[in-house]
């Protein structure tokens, strides 16, 4: 089995400085603990003007690093799809949104809407099928909950932040590690027609208050979030109480109405 | 300072009672005639004028630039009542702009509610009507907002099925716009649509209007900013939910091609089990403090309530719960819909761990710990014995 | 000279022998160890002098172990080596001779008693048992059979039953003694001895604090140690000169917290796995402290750490690197140098941290903030202060460098204070701001060495592009770190801490201070400041200064307790029956202060997180700051008076 790990130019949140994305990260361990578990070949693949501190992906669990080099305005995909094509891979995982371009997240559909591979998104764990030619993904869905699919191989998987940690990094990992640079695809990006300027962040609505609702109910409901503002019970008998903290539970739906 | 100026002499004299050897006055009576020149205005009938009718909330349009004559007179009758808003039909729509909801077990999402005001923002922008492709049977969808709803040939979990009726959908119906929840399964079909249509994703839209959209990129140091293109995904809290209007929701016949199997096998879902799952992914967590000293009954409790355990910094120092079930800035900092806090007073790190937590219930026997003051419903009283009580009011309604 | 004697004289001889092979086979496990340079010759010279003096300036920290061991060592020493010098004739014949023999003997026999005494009928925790339990016999055995001989030989044979006797005595004990050489007790006489010579920090004995950590080659084929053969050789010397006294472990804040470290099975363990197909199953003293399970199993060439292993890495990370156990050790043993040695190879090769110290190390790598936030944000605690920035000063006096402690909302409140005096007394001063970076202390005891050398380089790099006389701070982990670290890198500075800044400043006169009305205060010692940079007097000299009452903890100044802060321990969170800062708390509360006086941002932040009824937690700078702001008031007083 071959298993391939995107990887792209990612930025620190805070810093803004080149950095690898942690969800990639957390791939690459997914990858690095299929690999020890049940035998694979694991490869990075990058395509980019340049590597930078992507590198240390190899400290965190990656072997062998593909740097594929393109030109700053070039789209990764081609050269992508191509070296993924020639390498005959049979899981290719990538990060939920990859950082360096448009952060659409779009990469991955278009990657394997090119290759005709089927794609599965959001996976926190990956085991191998019964069968072969075959991958069992947990697939991670909001508030805890999980969906089990087993998909033929092979197949695109994207990574979810709820996958397991990523290893964490050793220095003489990325030593060691092979960091091999071929040339990639020119293929310049199309222009997106967007106007661009510098982000600011939008406040975000409140949720509650609903456009009909007066300036009154959302103000209150904009100090409600912060501060509670619920009903207070002073030494009820604990019956009452019980009653009382059951009902609102119901309410909003945690606990089953009976 | 068109209201006359009040000259009380004049007024005092016009009350005077004539004839009387000593002066009288007649206090009620008012002055027939305006002191000034200048006519009074009347505020209600201005604002009864201004009123915008066919509205829920009270709407007033100063600017008059409805124009008078396209406003009928001003009756009280002409306001719906609030409990019943009025039904927009759209028989004729100059285009269409439809949406796909989660509407997870055929229930619509906040978020859902509000990509429907976005998709009823851009339809109404222009006369156009909002349709919504739902899987069968998801509820009020005419108060959400839609005007026609196509139900999806889909069964299980099969995105790429869904995306392929999505897309012959988007090209036989000529969609103006196609909208999803930035979610996990929106977010998903979006980018779909998207490789299937080879139409650009504006993937998480964070303002909309009828002329641009928002989207933050390049590591959000950068903001995109466009016309709204026809595939949109819409980050959560970025528009309101629609509100005020109810609408038809036809449902439309299409016939959507045959889909052969993907290479999903097989789906099972899972759902989350509170005592397994990880802090900082739980939905409803439970937490243990200095009040509590009895744990056995914690822990019954937790499961009956089916609960995630959580607990104070303390009481995991005292070795009674596990490291990893610490909430707080130093343990874990919850995402969670409701946090229910047993004995504990709520140290400010500690506060900043449910920070997110949409209700909380505290129990604790000071009335002025933080956690009253943060909680949705507070209890003033002893964790321990409200534990019990709380055992025994479940297990009787399990019996009854 | 009886028969008797010159028996004794040629038992002494077939001691030597037996000792001699039983160190030369214990020597040749030593080369296993990497080279190392040493300067033997120097390291010889100075043998008496750090022995007598150094030594015994920690042995006599316990004045009865001292007598006793000066008794047994040097009356068994003596005793040994003038019987056999009885064998030239011109003294054997002597009969005064004997009789100064025999007091020699006499000197051990009492010294056997003392070590006798003190193990039995109960022994000390933190003194191990198996061969160290049957020392005090051979000991007393081998010295009173000596006593008997040489009693004999000086009276010229009178006693001769009782040579007899003291002859089996002494010959049981000896060779027992003897055979103790490579395994048991006496091994720390002679591993002991060349410790002292090729001692890893000679620096140490010269008064210097000699605490920085040594920089990695990064660039060396292995990084950090695995295994005994990676340690250098005289560290393996180091280990096998540990006597089990066990006075780390009393001194030991993870220890006492019931975490799973223990300093001196550490060192034993280290010691053990030496030998090929070692076992810790010699092993006679108190164990690690809600041990994990370990093989404990090793070789020279075999790892240290790991389950399979001799070591749990939860050993490892429970090190708060306080030092302490470096302190307390009579045989001057480096046990933190080891076990960063050992962290360095977890981290940089294997990238085995314990789960929550990754992350941290990770922000520092791309942020250079281990909390990930913006460098810019460190001085958001001064808002509304006037704090001059370097990068538009380009030169000041000092230059505060604020640390960690500054993105805390508590030791914020600290810095504010000191901000404050600097302004009040004039002294001209900037802060790097937003170019500051940092110190890389955290990722360093982390064993991270890679992100360590890059951050010291860094900032370096960008102290250079600024003209100052003296770097100030108030966080003594980043005073070490920019005093003592930075010079392997190329940056030395002159950095003052701000409690011996605060103290020259009030003595000069520049900040008047009135006084605090005589509250009860108690100053905790930070380890950077205290142990690692020996600056204990001026912090206490200050709070006199301030007509505070100060009172002492049980354990202060060099000797004092960590408070479970430093060497990453708060993110590596290794479990324990207890929390450091707990222990601590209850060492202030108990001398019946008020006020317990910090001066660093990890002591207030673990002092500060101690809940229930204790002594208020105040930086010595906010208490300087209450008593300038008395100073006015209290000089009206005085003249209205």
């Amino acid at each position: 089995m071959r298993i391939a790990v995107l990887l792209s130019a990612g930025r620190h949140a805070v810093s803004g400085r080149p950095a690898p994305v942690p969800v990639e990260l957390q791939a690459v361990g997914l990858a690095a603990d299929f690999v020890e578990r049940h035998g694979a070949d694991l490869t990075g693949l990058h395509a980019g003007p340049d590597v930078g501190p992507l590198r240390d992906a190899l400290g965190h669990g990656l072997p062998n690093l593909v740097h594929l080099v393109t030109g700053a305005d070039d789209d990764p995909l081609p050269s992508l799809a191509a070296a993924l094509r020639e390498g005959a891979f049979d899981l290719i995982l990538a990060g939920r949104v990859a950082q360096g371009g448009e952060d659409s997240g779009l990469l991955p559909y278009a990657l394997a809407r090119a290759l005709g591979l089927p794609i599965v998104s959001d996976a926190a764990a990956l085991a191998p099928g019964e069968t072969p030619g075959t991958l069992n993904v947990e697939q991670a869905l909001p508030r805890g909950a999980r969906r089990r699919l087993l998909v033929r191989l092979p197949v695109l998987v994207t990574v979810h932040p709820a996958a397991p940690a990523a290893r964490p990094f050793a220095f003489a990992g990325a030593r060691r590690g092979i960091l091999e640079t071929r040339p990639g695809l020119a293929a310049p990006r199309a222009s997106t027609g967007l106007e661009e300027r510098p982000y600011r962040p939008r406040p975000k609505l409140i949720a509650k208050a609903a456009a009909g609702a007066s300036a009154a109910e959302r103000l209150k409901a904009a100090t409600e979030a912060a501060s509670g503002g619920g009903r207070l019970l002073v030494d009820p008998p604990p019956e009452e109480a019980a009653r009382e903290i059951l009902a609102y539970l119901a309410g909003i739906g945690v606990v089953a109405k009976r | 300072m068109s209201r006359p100026r009040k000259d009380p002499r004049a007024e005092r004299a016009a009350q005077r009672v004539a004839g009387a050897t000593r002066p009288r006055f007649d206090l009620a009576r008012t002055p027939e005639t305006a002191t000034s020149g200048r006519p009074r205005r009347d505020p209600r009938a201005e604002e009864r004028l201004a009123l915008v009718p066919g509205t829920l909330r009270r709407r007033l349009d100063r600017t008059r630039r409805a124009g008078e004559a396209a406003i009928p007179a001003p009756q009280p009758l002409a306001t719906p009542a609030p409990d019943a808003p009025a039904l927009r039909r759209i028989p004729e729509p100059a285009f269409l702009v439809a949406l796909v909801p989660d509407a997870p077990g055929g229930r619509l999402t906040p978020h859902d509610r509000q990509l429907f005001g976005a998709a009823r923002l851009l339809a109404d922008a222009g006369g156009g009507a909002v349709v919504a492709l739902v899987d069968p049977a998801a509820d009020d969808l005419a108060a959400a907002g839609a005007d026609r709803v196509l139900t999806l040939p889909v069964s299980g979990y099969d995105p790429e099925g869904k995306a392929l009726a999505l897309d012959a959908a988007l090209a036989a119906l000529g969609l103006r716009h196609l909208l999803f929840p930035e979610s996990a399964e929106g977010g998903d079909l979006a980018r779909r649509v998207a490789a299937l249509s080879g139409e650009a994703l504006f993937a998480g839209a964070e303002s909309l209007t009828a002329k641009a959209v928002t989207r933050a990129a390049h590591g959000r140091r950068t903001e995109q900013r466009g016309a709204p293109p026809t595939l949109i995904s819409l980050a959560p809290d970025a528009v309101a939910p629609h509100a005020g209007t109810l609408h038809e929701a036809l449902p439309v016949a299409f016939a959507f091609p045959a889909t052969t199997g993907g290479a999903i096998l097989a789906a099972e879902f899972v759902a989350a089990d509170p005592a397994r799952v990880s802090l900082a992914e739980a939905d409803f967590v439970t937490s243990a403090g200095n009040g509590v000293s009895d744990f056995e009954t914690f822990r019954a409790l937790i499961a009956a309530l089916g609960a995630t355990p959580g607990a104070s910094r303390m009481v995991c120092d005292a070795g009674l719960m596990p490291r990893a079930a610490q909430v707080g800035a130093s343990g874990t900092v919850l995402d969670a819909r409701c946090y229910f806090a047993l004995g504990i007073a709520g140290a400010p790190q500690h506060l900043q761990g449910v920070a997110k937590c949409e209700h909380v219930v505290a129990v604790n026997t000071d009335l002025h710990a933080a956690m009253i003051e943060r909680a949705g419903l507070a209890i003033v009283a002893d964790a321990q014995e409200v534990m019990p009580a709380l055992l025994r009011l479940i297990a009787e309604e399990a019996s009854a | 000279m009886t028969d008797t004697a010159l028996a004794l004289a040629l038992l002494v001889l077939a001691m030597a022998v037996v000792a001699g092979a039983l160190a030369a086979r214990r020597a040749r496990l030593w080369r296993a160890g990497r080279a190392a340079r040493v300067d033997w010759l120097d390291g010889l010279a100075a043998l008496p002098k750090r022995y007598l003096v150094d030594v015994h300036h920690v042995v006599g920290r316990d004045p009865y172990a001292a007598r006793m061991h000066a008794l047994a060592a040097g009356g068994l020493l003596a005793g040994s080596a003038l019987a056999l010098a009885g064998l030239v004739p011109l003294l054997g014949n002597a009969r005064l001779y004997w009789w100064i023999v025999a007091l020699a003997f006499a000197a051990a026999l009492a010294g056997g008693f003392m070590v006798g005494r003190r193990r039995l009928p109960v022994k000390p925790a933190r003194l191990s048992g198996g061969r160290f339990q049957r020392l005090p016999l051979l000991l007393a055995a081998y010295a009173a059979g000596g006593f008997l001989v040489a009693l004999d030989a000086s009276l010229g044979g009178a006693l001769r039953p009782f040579a007899f006797v003291g002859l089996a005595l002494a010959a049981v004990g000896g060779i027992g003694l003897a055979r103790q050489l490579d395994r048991g007790p006496m091994r720390h006489a002679f591993a002991g001895a060349a410790h002292l010579v090729a001692h890893p920090r000679p620096d140490r004995f010269e008064g210097k604090p000699a605490t920085a950590l040594a920089p990695l080659d990064l660039d060396a084929p292995r990084l950090g140690v695995a295994t005994p053969a990676d340690f250098t050789f005289n560290r393996l010397i180091g280990f096998d000169a540990c006597i089990q006294c066990g006075r780390c472990e009393t001194a030991c804040p993870a220890f006492a917290a019931g975490q799973p470290l223990n300093p001196k099975r550490l060192i034993q363990d280290l010691a053990a796995a030496i030998q090929p197909n070692a076992t810790n199953a010699a092993y006679a003293g108190s164990p690690y402290p809600n041990a994990r399970p370990v093989a404990g199993i090793g070789g020279p060439d075999k790892p240290l750490v790991g389950t399979g292993a001799m070591i749990h890495p939860d050993t490892l990370w429970s090190c708060t690197t306080c030092r302490a156990c470096v302190e307390e050790c009579p045989m001057m043993i480096e046990h933190v140098d080891a076990i960063v040695d050992l962290r360095r190879f977890q981290t940089l090769e294997l990238g085995a941290l314990p789960v929550k110290a990754a992350p941290p190390l990770m922000e520092l790598r791309y942020a250079d903030e281990p909390g990930g936030r913006p460098l810019g944000a460190r001085t958001d605690f001064a808002a509304g202060l006037t704090l001059p920035l370097m990068a538009a000063k380009g030169e000041a006096d000092v230059l505060l460098w604020l640390g960690e402690g500054a993105y805390e909302l508590r030791y914020g409140r600290t810095l504010r204070a000191l901000i404050t005096l600097l302004q009040k007394a004039g002294v001209d001063f900037a802060v790097l701001g937003a170019e500051e970076r940092d110190c890389g202390d955290l990722a360093r005891r982390l064993g991270d060495e890679a992100t360590f050398q890059r951050l010291a380089r860094d900032n370096i790099a960008t102290l250079a592009r600024y003209r100052f006389s003296r770097i100030l701070t108030a966080d003594p982990h980043a005073l070490h770190a920019l005093r003592n670290e930075y010079r392997a890198f190329g940056g030395a500075y002159e950095v003052v801490h701000h409690s011996a800044f605060l103290d020259e400043l009030v003595a000069a006169g520049r900040l008047p201070v009135g006084a605090l009305g005589g509250a009860r205060v108690t100053y905790h010692d930070p380890c950077y400041l205290g142990r690692y940079n020996g600056e204990v007097d001026a912090p206490r000299r200050l709070l006199d200064r301030l007509g505070l009452e100060r009172l002492e903890m049980e354990r202060s100044g060099r000797r004092s307790m960590c408070c479970g802060g430093g060497g990453g321990a708060p993110v590596s969170d290794i479990e324990g029956e207890r929390r450091i800062p707990d222990i601590r708390m209850g060492q202030a509360s108990a001398t019946g202060a008020a006020i317990v006086a910090v001066a660093c941002p990890q002591c207030s932040a673990m002092l500060e997180g101690v809940t229930g009824a204790r002594p208020d937690v105040a930086d010595i700078a906010e208490l300087v700051l209450m008593a300038v702001e008395a100073a006015p008031a209290a000089a009206r007083a005085e003249t209205l008076a």
